[in-house]
């Protein structure tokens, strides 16, 4: 008798074991299933935002590349047009023209950086042009190509901003124009083509620290939102 | 549902009380007033207006009626709102516009007066909704250095479109996180102009907003790259270098068009041998991105060739492609030439074959082929032949070949570079030469010859050769061992007739050939045979012959010749084979003029030779000789019979014609003559008194014994009596006739003289021996008988000193009826006159005188 009770509870036991056991194999399988799906479900938005971050990055690149070569040309128009000693008047150091470092330590201040100090530069092609309208003759391909630049730079800022929202949601937008740059005082004509050789060299010294700035955010940032959307 | 019903006849009661309270305001004279106002309706919809009285109780809306147009409403259409409102629905149809009137009817006396209050009218402007524009899409092309600023959009206009309510379209272009640009059109394309720069590498927004009074509708967004709607210029200075060490290669250089910060590349190349058409395109996978330079290669040695160049944007289904750059030409360098395409030309003759081998430039010359060397079987050493400039080919060498006899020779070209590979040929002794192809067929198709046949049973079979010959052209081409069916490469003449072979080769040795002869096209013959008669014509035939056409005018084959005759008034043809040369034209009418001609006809055309003309005989040979030959023989036939007639009824004739008169030399009165007195006397028997003076002897008419004057005396006799009616067969009749068958001189006798004189003349020469008197005796006579004009003459005669006339006659007649053993009595007398006459032309004379007849007296 007791070994019939004993073993029946054994039975029990097993019986009992044997439903856990039975309730524990479609949980596994289902927790599998949801486990791979949240997993696949990841991938698929992680290669949509890198794909997205990718090719927002490559194109505000490739301007980048194209306002940066522009602005090389425009430097030699400039030389070319402001006639003799133009060689000097690039050499001289002018205030208040914009820093052409990029600052910040984060990415995203890093990127905020590039879209303040283009939109700094903006008042002083604005200057720069006026000031060349009155030294060159309308047809003078530096207001052409001065104009050009200008554009292009416009774009390239929107561009950025563009990309900052791509890469940083959740932070705000960066302002527009209009910042804390200042403008030089009325100059003479020798200061003036001093201090449109200066900004145009500054200028070009910020879109390579632009060009250099986004390879590396290339490099990081894209990365790191595929890493972040993968775990 | 009963809500929104209740909605809408609230709304519309408001839309009244709107109305009605404007009424004064709008400062009108009428009570009525439809709402809503020129409304814009689409077609397929219906329109309720409705139509408000106002100012008045002269009317109800029980005495409104609508018009459409001039077309009264029917009124299961309007809807009485209250009694000063009336709404009709009508449907919206067709596409023009429309008044839409409200009319106020009612029989009072005096309504008429202000009918014009009573009416109004609203005008309903029809169109479409408008249709979203398809398939957008936009280009903007390189300028100078830079993208153009403009960039231009065209579009499929869908839909329909009224008049009264046109459709608009605006292209937007949005810069993404940037600027907007848009331009209207009624058209189906538009451009935007960027104002500063081409917005390089930015996103753009573009779509197309078809907008019209009846609605707005977009077009899908075309949101894509600006790199998307570039088109460049094509590259620049695009040039092809050839480089000696690689006779199959050049290297094409080029200039990017815009620099690739703008734009990165890719480009599209082709070429093709300088003067063809027909490009060569290299793969797009063999062209890398943003390359200035490319490698061609298998291409031929010393062979000029054209290059292109084309590009786009490098990204997949970005841009357009740009135009083709500018030829850029450059030749390939020289390399050694392939093997020569050797041949032969075989001619038969008598002791044997003369055989020539010629040859052509390789297919691969590899440059400019300066020559070309020969050897036979048994050489070692090959022989030069400078090549032909005249020439499709070169002929090497030339001997005679016995027919049990076989040649193998190899031959090779030359260029600046080099020989060339020998190519051989074997002919083959004429008893061992290898199978034909059978059945070879030539025919034109497409401005070309093609040929097909089927090959002989034999696997040695190498390749064929396809030769044609025309006059001394001769060209050739090689076909593949497994061609059935080709066509001639050469430049074939129209109208030339081309003898076609085909060779099959045997490893190298020849087959016997397989012919046909063809047109490349058929015409006219370019002249007709002239044709000509052969010999003379005949009275109803005329053989005509012709020359076989010579080739060069045959421009096709002939199919037949068409004669053509025709006199004045019917024209006859006939046709003949082509390999006719001759034709009789059978049936003629004699001596009647035929032109003639002849028709050569091709399959494309005819040609008509000049006219040839003749006359057919007016007898034929032999008719003439035979009518000459009938009535020679009929008229000999008829002389015989009558001489056989008189010979045997000779005693008949005698009878009847010269009845037997008693001869007076047989009288006895004869004997006692010769002192008959010179006085005459007239004859008893006749009652006419007649001075007779014969000339036959010259005796006088009282010697009435002599035989010779008797007869004279006798015809005067017979002419009193009767006309013999013989004539001129008789020495006797004329005299006679000449006296009776005279009736006028007869009359003339009788009534002017009752008396005649005659006189008679004889001759004193003419006596005869020991009876004739010594000198003429003239007596006058007392007969009334008036005077024969041949005695008259006779009487001229003797004063002329004559005598002969009166005898010639008698002897004359004498002498034609001799045979006939005609007038003999006057034989006698002839026998006796004829020593003393003798002279030659008196018959003549004699005869003259007789023809002249008589005078009338």
């Amino acid at each position: 008798m007791q070994f019939a009770c004993d073993s029946e509870r054994r039975m029990n036991g097993h019986v009992k074991s044997m439903r856990f056991q039975q309730f524990m194999e479609p949980a596994t399988t289902l927790l599998s299933l949801l486990l791979v799906m949240a997993v696949d479900s990841t991938r698929i938005v992680a290669a949509s935002r890198n794909q997205q971050c990718g090719t927002s990055l490559q194109q505000t690149l490739k301007l980048t590349r194209l306002v940066q070569k522009e602005s090389i040309n425009l430097i030699k128009t400039y030389k070319a047009s402001q006639g003799e000693m133009s060689e000097l008047f690039c050499k001289v150091s002018v205030n208040n023209v914009p820093d052409p470092n990029i600052s910040g330590l984060e990415p995203s201040e890093r990127l905020l950086s590039i879209y303040t100090h283009l939109q700094d530069f903006f008042p002083h092609f604005k200057r720069v042009y006026e000031q060349q309208t009155d030294l060159q003759s309308p047809a003078s391909p530096l207001l052409r190509e001065l104009s050009h630049v200008s554009a292009s730079s416009r774009n390239l800022a929107a561009l950025i901003t563009s990309l900052y929202q791509s890469l940083f949601p959740n932070l705000p937008v960066p302002e527009p124009a209009g910042g804390p740059t200042t403008l030089p005082p009325p100059q003479n004509v020798f200061q003036q083509k001093v201090y449109g050789c200066v900004v145009l060299k500054t200028y070009k010294e910020l879109l390579s620290n632009v060009s250099r700035e986004l390879r590396t955010l290339k490099s990081k940032v894209c990365r790191r939102i595929q890493i972040n959307t993968l775990f | 549902m009963v809500f929104i019903m209740a909605s809408a006849a609230s709304l519309q009661l408001l839309l009244l009380a709107c109305v009605a309270s404007s009424l004064p305001a709008s400062g009108g004279d009428g009570h009525l007033l439809i709402a809503p106002q020129s409304p814009v309706l689409e077609i397929g919809t219906n329109f309720t207006a409705t139509c408000v009285i106002a100012d008045t109780d002269r009317v109800t809306a029980d005495d409104l009626s609508w018009n459409l147009s001039r077309t009264t409403v029917p009124r299961d259409q309007y809807a009485k709102i209250n009694e000063s409102a009336l709404a009709v629905t009508v449907p919206v149809v067709g596409e023009k516009s429309e008044w839409l009137f409200c009319l106020g009817r009612k029989a009072s006396p005096n309504f008429h007066l202000d009918r014009s209050k009573f009416i109004h009218g609203i005008l309903l402007t029809k169109g479409y909704r408008p249709v979203k524009p398809e398939n957008v899409s936009c280009q903007a092309v390189q300028g100078v250095k830079y993208i153009s600023t403009t960039l231009r959009c065209s579009w499929a206009a869908a839909g329909r479109q009224t008049s009264g309510v046109p459709t608009s379209y605006t292209l937007n272009v949005a810069v993404i996180s940037s600027a907007a640009f848009n331009a209207s059109t009624r058209g189906n394309e538009a451009a935007v102009d960027f104002l500063t720069s081409f917005p390089n590498h930015m996103m753009l927004d573009i779509w197309v907003e078809a907008h019209n009074r009846l609605g707005r509708v977009e077009s899908e967004h075309l949101k894509e790259e600006a790199g998307w709607f570039v088109k460049t210029n094509p590259p620049s200075d695009v040039q092809v270098v050839s480089e000696r060490s690689f006779p199959t290669s050049l290297l094409i250089n080029w200039t990017h068009p815009i620099p690739k910060e703008y734009v990165r590349l890719t480009y599209q190349i082709r070429f093709c041998p300088n003067g063809s058409e027909s490009w060569t395109y290299v793969p797009l996978v063999d062209t890398a991105t943003d390359i200035q330079s490319f490698r061609l290669q298998n291409l031929r040695p010393a062979t000029v060739y054209v290059s292109q160049v084309s590009c786009k944007n490098a990204r997949e289904g970005h841009g357009y492609w740009s135009a083709w750059s500018a030829n850029a030409t450059a030749a390939t360098p020289e390399d050694r030439p392939g093997k020569p395409d050797l041949w032969r030309i075989v001619s038969e003759g008598d002791d044997g074959r003369l055989v020539q081998f010629i040859c052509k430039d390789p297919v691969r010359p590899n440059g400019r082929i300066t020559g070309f060397s020969i050897r036979l079987q048994d050489q070692k050493v090959p022989r030069p032949v400078n090549r032909s400039e005249s020439g499709s080919f070169t002929v090497l060498q030339r001997l005679r070949l016995a027919d049990g006899k076989s040649v193998k020779a190899f031959a090779a070209a030359h260029n600046a570079v080099g020989k060339s590979a020998e190519a051989s040929l074997v002919i083959p002794d004429k008893a061992h030469e290898p199978p034909p192809v059978a059945e070879l067929k030539v025919w034109p198709q497409g401005g070309r010859l093609w040929l097909e046949w089927t090959p002989p049973n034999s696997s040695s079979l190498s390749e064929y050769v396809v030769q044609w010959v025309s006059g001394e052209q001769t060209d050739w081409q090689r076909e593949n061992r497994t061609t059935r069916r080709t066509a001639i490469k050469g430049d074939l003449e129209r109208f030339v007739c081309y003898n076609v072979s085909v060779h099959p080769l045997y490893s190298g040795r020849t087959g016997r050939a397989a012919r046909a002869e063809a047109f490349l096209e058929q015409g006219a013959p370019l002249e007709a045979p002239a044709v000509r008669l052969k010999g003379k014509p005949g009275h109803n035939e005329a053989e005509l012959v012709w020359k076989e056409l010579p080739q060069r005018s045959r421009r096709g084959f002939i199919t037949n010749y068409t004669i053509f005759y025709t006199s004045e008034t019917t024209t006859h043809k006939v046709t003949l084979p082509a390999d006719a040369t001759s034709y009789t034209l059978t049936s003629l009418t004699g001596n009647t003029k035929y032109d003639t001609w002849i028709v050569a006809s091709t399959v494309n055309g005819s040609t008509a030779s000049f006219n040839h003309s003749f006359t057919t005989l007016k007898y034929a040979p032999g008719e003439m000789e035979g009518i000459v030959v009938g009535v020679s023989l009929g008229f000999l036939f008829l002389v015989v019979v009558t001489m056989l007639l008189c010979a045997y009824k000779k005693d008949a004739i005698k009878v009847n014609f010269w009845p037997r008169i008693p001869d007076p030399g047989e009288s006895t009165i004869g004997s006692w003559s010769p002192d008959y007195p010179l006085k005459a006397e007239p004859p008893k028997e006749s009652g006419v008194s007649v001075l007779d003076v014969d000339a036959c002897d010259g005796k006088s008419v009282f010697e009435e014994d002599k035989a010779g004057c008797l007869p004279l005396k006798k015809d005067k006799y017979l002419s009193e009596e009767h006309s013999s009616g013989i004539g001129g067969s008789s020495c006797m009749s004329s005299p006679r006739q000449s006296v009776s068958d005279s009736d006028e001189g007869g009359d003339m006798a009788d009534t002017t003289a009752g008396t005649v004189q005659y006189s008679s003349v004889v001759a004193a020469n003419n006596g005869y021996k020991g009876q004739a008197p010594q000198q003429a005796v003239f007596s006058r006579s007392e007969s009334t008988q008036p005077l024969l004009d041949s005695e008259e003459n006779a009487d001229t005669s003797l004063q002329d000193g004559g005598g002969r006339g009166p005898r010639r006659p008698c002897s004359d007649q004498q002498g034609a009826l001799e045979a006939l053993d005609f007038c003999p009595l006057d034989e006698d007398g002839e026998r006796q006159a004829t020593p003393t006459d003798g002279q030659e032309g008196a018959p003549a004379s004699s005869y003259r005188l007789q023809l002249g007849g008589y005078r009338p007296q």
